[in-house]
């Protein structure tokens, strides 16, 4: 799932460790809401939400469908601003650097709830798969979600258990970015090493040059 | 913060640097009380400032009102005062103003009666850009701005002072102060260009599925007709 370049929402970001929106960008969301909130109800029903998420995402038709149902969980066939500010926490953690464990681990209860469609407060592999394009889900990550945490074995998530895995993998998600950086060093350090090399066979071959015009002069 | 691929358009600073400090809690308790005020009731001049605020709040009582009898005494002014507003529709009569402010600062320009010292930088302050960095660095040098002119003012000139000095001084600082609570132009302006373009499609899908006849329908086409208007006005106001 990718923003619009140069869209409205492209231009808003998250705060890196709360994931969660400034006052100023929600402001401005909230203006950019009105906008779009042409019948004056504080709502966007399924039309306008569908054109507006065609507008500024890469999503099918299917999908946006399947976020609306998931963001309507008053089932009024509307969306007010809660839920649209929520959608949008979601797309910009995806959008920017890849903020989707961090998201879910700062907001496992929300999330929790948005992917409990059927109210059991469990979550069963379909679920997760389901809404894998707004949360980017791999599934090898899926079978071990299902595979370490599914403590009671009844092949469902209950609150405690899916913690538990946003958890661990926010703090795989935090390895992997350290790996990241020390192999940014490296790759940084072995750049300097190979340019110091450089100059100073630069430099050991200009020294040499001289002494041999001085010695064949000599000579 | 891995912006460095957004080079060619680059983010409103507004929308993408926090404040850096906070804000001074009297101009917060000021900013609050000044746009409660500008929805409400027009207030009167009060001979005793609050001490909690010292001169600062009672200077800016002092600017409101003279802002909003220098309203009252120009007789080509009828616009109502541009107040905080939250409903969009709204927004024409605060174009509307800030173009008769303009026609009025522009025909102040010729008189000579904008001081060398606001004049000069009214004309280059002007720009669409330039609230949010008077609200990101300037609280303090605005705050202190407003309080040495208003010392000035009330120690060198009387409680009743002339039409002319009015609309000289105080217009422009309760029109900046106002300006803080909205959005950038920039922002407003691509917010409602996409609002336009997706309202558009959304007008197609409802002709096609409920008819051209339906409540909603016209409602969104009066709506989509409106904004046209709004932001054919507020081009004109620019290309100005």
């Amino acid at each position: 799932m990718k923003l619009k370049q140069g869209s409205f929402l492209w231009y808003l970001y998250l705060d890196k460790l709360y994931c969660l929106l400034s006052v100023r960008n929600v402001k401005a969301l909230v203006e950019y809401f009105h906008l779009l909130d042409v019948h004056r109800k504080k709502t966007l029903n399924d039309v306008l939400f569908y054109h507006f998420l065609h507008h500024v995402t890469d999503l099918t038709r299917n999908q946006i469908t399947v976020v609306f149902n998931m963001l309507d969980w008053n089932a009024v066939g509307e969306i007010g601003f809660d839920q649209f500010y929520m959608l949008v926490c979601i797309l910009l953690a995806q959008e920017q650097n890849h903020l989707e464990e961090q998201f879910i681990f700062r907001h496992s209860r929300p999330v929790f709830e948005l992917l409990d469609l059927d109210g059991e407060l469990k979550i069963g592999p379909d679920n997760l798969h389901m809404y894998n394009f707004l949360f980017n889900i791999k599934k090898q990550q899926l079978r071990d979600l299902y595979h370490n945490f599914d403590i009671t074995g009844d092949r469902l998530l209950n609150y405690k258990e899916f913690k538990l895995f946003t958890i661990f993998s926010m703090d795989k998600y935090q390895e992997s970015q350290k790996a990241e950086k020390e192999k940014k060093k490296e790759k940084a350090l072995l750049k300097k090493k190979l340019s110091q090399v450089n100059q100073s066979q630069r430099e050991s071959l200009l020294g040499i040059k001289p002494f041999e015009s001085i010695s064949n002069y000599n000579c | 913060m891995g912006r460095s691929r957004r080079d060619p358009a680059p983010p409103p600073s507004w929308s993408v640097n926090p404040l850096p400090h906070p804000p001074r809690p009297e101009a917060c308790g000021n900013w609050v009380r000044w746009g409660r005020s500008m929805e409400g009731k027009p207030l009167k001049a009060s001979a005793k400032s609050s001490s909690h605020h010292g001169s600062g709040g009672s200077s800016l009582q002092d600017i409101r009102n003279m802002w909003t009898t220098a309203t009252l005494s120009q007789p080509k002014l009828n616009v109502q005062l541009p107040t905080v507003r939250e409903d969009s529709e709204l927004e024409e009569v605060s174009v509307s103003a800030k173009t008769l402010w303009l026609d009025e600062k522009a025909g102040h320009d010729a008189e000579g009666g904008w001081e060398a010292s606001d004049g000069g930088e009214d004309k280059d302050r002007f720009k669409p850009e330039e609230p949010e960095e008077l609200e990101l660095g300037g609280d303090s040098s605005q705050g202190s701005r407003l309080e040495e002119d208003d010392s000035k003012t009330d120690n060198e000139k009387p409680s009743s002072v002339s039409s002319l000095d009015i609309s000289r001084h105080t217009p422009h600082r309760a029109y900046w102060v106002e300006q803080q609570s909205r959005l950038p132009l920039p922002l407003t302006e691509l917010m409602e260009n996409e609002a336009l373009e997706i309202l558009t499609e959304a007008l197609r899908s409802y002709q096609s599925e409920i008819g051209r006849g339906h409540t909603l329908t016209k409602q969104l086409q009066r709506y989509i007709e409106g904004l046209k208007r709004r932001r054919n006005r507020r081009l004109q106001v620019l290309a100005i």
